[in-house]
């Protein structure tokens, strides 16, 4: 009988396997590959080794880009952490019922297509959108805000697309959190901030750390969010990539930035875990 | 289910079945250029299925022609450099122009062009050009060329098509060089010149450019004509400037694959698209430059000027890092 769950259970793994060999590791490995070749006067491959893609990388140029991004990237997963803080902590003492309601609306937004949500953000924030024209005929405001196309309308856009990746594993990490610890600081005289600072966050910091990852490295790679909330004029490191396999038709140096930002996810995820973080908890990485 | 499943697969036999007859045509061409009915009526009149594939850049084209199979693909529709190209490729097949009956609706201004000076290769298709689209009810300055943009009164009020080769080409036109021009002095002068023009600009777009003229997000614009065309069209107050510093021209073409097992459908394709009623059909709902002389959408002499002032943008090889360097600092 057990002899027989083992089969079962890996033949159920194959798929799995499969999938995962064919549609993840080999066209990482083509693009490992191709990032050590060159390309050729109209766009195309000439396999040749060569590590001149990692040398470009290394350029004031591109570097710039890189630092643009961390910070867009930084902003965006602070602000996500201020807000999903709050959030949790909101939760806590509530019933289970309106909790999982509330983690339920939090999750609803994934059933459409980020691409349509984003385009969605334009009525918002244009110039004569909603949120303007409604500021202006409430007589808040005489001229109307510059609310996108610019580095704002990135930072609305990613914080928007990427807030619940923060808020699912403060959530998880808060919900585990023992009330009686905190009952017992309130006992001891700690005030809110004390609280929150020396046992809430101290304790959740994994799922902080954790859900900052997965808002982090998607903010320097989401290119149609700069494109379309930022009006193109901020160039990210997911901009750069595609302009590379796109226009530029430079297929070996777009791989070797990828390449160079997959090593920058591996060295993060070592930090996590440095910092006691659970591997398993990342899920989605 | 099961009979739902036999009969799905079942389709599946006869779709297949018909998908090998003989009568069909494969046509490989830019996304949104021929109206979805121009090409059901030409499988109509000649009974011939069109297996219909697109592209949104010509090196997505190249791409998609070197790795096919030979014969899978009739009509091509690539643009001036991109002729010039898969001509020393050996990628086309000579055209004979005798085939055609409509050959003489070519309007000749558009023959002969640089990439194919016989066309012996290519007929040319349409024409875009880049244009400056200006709001004359907010923008009441005369604006000629690109270094009107440069007005401070102009702040966060352009949109840029999101294209390197278009915007750096413009940016090297207003110094006096050529839109082709690989210089790095004449790159960086380029730069300094955007750099100075972008508190002006509000966004790049390329998906639709137009949108922004058309609601007011902003009064300038520097786009193909037919968006603009199409801008102009919602709102009259929109002035189209051929720009006094050069433009870009794109042409493209109507070409046959070397190896094309439907040759005779090719041709009768490529005359039905000669014909002055399709001609029409296609430039009412894509407003580019037909070169179709029956089809007057403007004079010769103002068809002539357009032509003479404006650039083709050439390939030119790996200097495009160059112009990707380029594009990097300035954005």
């Amino acid at each position: 009988m057990n002899k027989k769950l083992d089969l079962f259970k890996n033949i159920s793994l194959w798929p799995v396997v499969i999938y995962s060999f064919v549609l993840i590791l080999l066209p990482l490995l083509y693009i490992l590959f191709l990032s050590f070749c060159e390309t050729d006067y109209v766009g195309g491959i000439n396999y040749h080794f060569s590590i001149v893609n990692y040398l470009t990388i290394i350029d004031s140029t591109y570097l710039l880009i890189f630092a643009k991004s961390a910070l867009i990237g930084i902003i965006t997963t602070l602000i996500c952490l201020v807000i999903a803080y709050p959030f949790a902590i909101f939760l806590m003492d509530k019933k289970e019922e309106v909790r999982n309601a509330l983690i339920k609306l939090v999750m609803i937004p994934f059933l459409t297509n980020s691409l349509i949500r984003t385009y969605g953000w334009i009525v918002l924030l244009r110039k004569n959108g909603i949120i303007n024209n409604g500021l202006t005929s409430l007589n808040i405001i005489k001229e109307p805000l510059s609310l996108m196309y610019n580095n704002i309308g990135i930072i609305i856009g990613m914080v928007y697309t990427l807030l619940p990746f923060m808020i699912l594993p403060v959530y998880a990490a808060v919900n585990k959190l023992d009330p009686n610890l905190i009952k017992a600081a309130k006992d001891l005289g700690a005030n809110k901030f004390h609280v929150f600072k020396d046992i809430i966050f101290k304790e959740t910091i994994s799922g902080a750390f954790n859900g900052s990852l997965m808002v982090f490295i998607p903010a320097i790679g989401y290119f149609f969010i700069s494109d379309i909330l930022g009006g193109g004029k901020q160039m990210i490191i997911g901009n750069l990539i595609k302009d590379q396999f796109l226009t530029a038709r430079n297929w070996p140096f777009g791989s070797a930035i990828s390449i160079f930002l997959i090593i920058v996810t591996f060295l993060l995820v070592r930090v996590y875990k440095k910092i006691g973080g659970n591997i398993d908890e990342l899920g989605g990485m | 289910m099961k009979k739902i499943l036999f009969f799905l697969i079942g389709l599946l036999l006869i779709t297949g079945c018909t998908s090998k007859s003989t009568n069909q045509l494969n046509v490989l061409n830019w996304t949104s250029y021929i109206p979805d009915d121009v090409i059901s009526d030409f499988e109509e009149e000649y009974n011939i299925k069109v297996n219909y594939g697109t592209y949104s850049s010509n090196e997505e084209l190249l791409a998609k022609l070197s790795s096919s199979k030979k014969g899978t693909y009739d009509v091509v529709f690539p643009s001036d450099y991109m002729v010039s190209l898969m001509k020393e490729k050996k990628m086309l097949t000579k055209i004979d122009k005798k085939r055609f009956n409509n050959y003489e609706n070519i309007n000749p201004l558009f023959l002969k062009q640089e990439y194919d000076s016989k066309n012996n290769y290519s007929l040319p298709f349409l024409l875009a050009t880049s244009v400056l689209a200006v709001n004359t009810e907010h923008i009441k300055e005369n604006i000629e060329g690109y270094k009107d943009l440069l007005n401070k009164k102009y702040e966060n009020d352009i949109v840029l098509i999101d294209d390197q080769r278009i915007i750096i080409g413009a940016c090297l036109q207003v110094n006096g060089y050529d839109i082709n021009d690989t210089n790095d002095k004449h790159l960086e002068e380029a730069k300094k010149f955007f750099l100075k023009m972008k508190p002006n600009v509000k966004a790049f777009d390329s998906d639709s450019p137009k949108t922004f003229l058309m609601t007011g997000e902003v009064n300038i614009g520097l786009l193909w004509n037919a968006e603009a065309l199409l801008a102009q069209e919602y709102n009259p107050k929109i002035k189209i400037i051929y720009p006094k510093d050069g433009y870009a021209l794109s042409m493209d073409n109507y070409c046959i694959v070397k190896g094309s097992k439907n040759v005779d459908n090719a041709y009768l394709f490529i005359d039905y698209l000669l014909r002055d009623d399709i001609a029409k059909r296609i430039v009412s709902e894509y407003p580019y430059i037909a070169t179709n002389r029956n089809v007057s959408q403007m004079s010769n002499k103002k068809l002539k000027r357009i032509l003479k002032n404006g650039s083709y943008i050439r390939n030119i090889g790996s200097n495009i890092k160059k112009y990707d360097k380029t594009w990097a600092k300035m954005k």
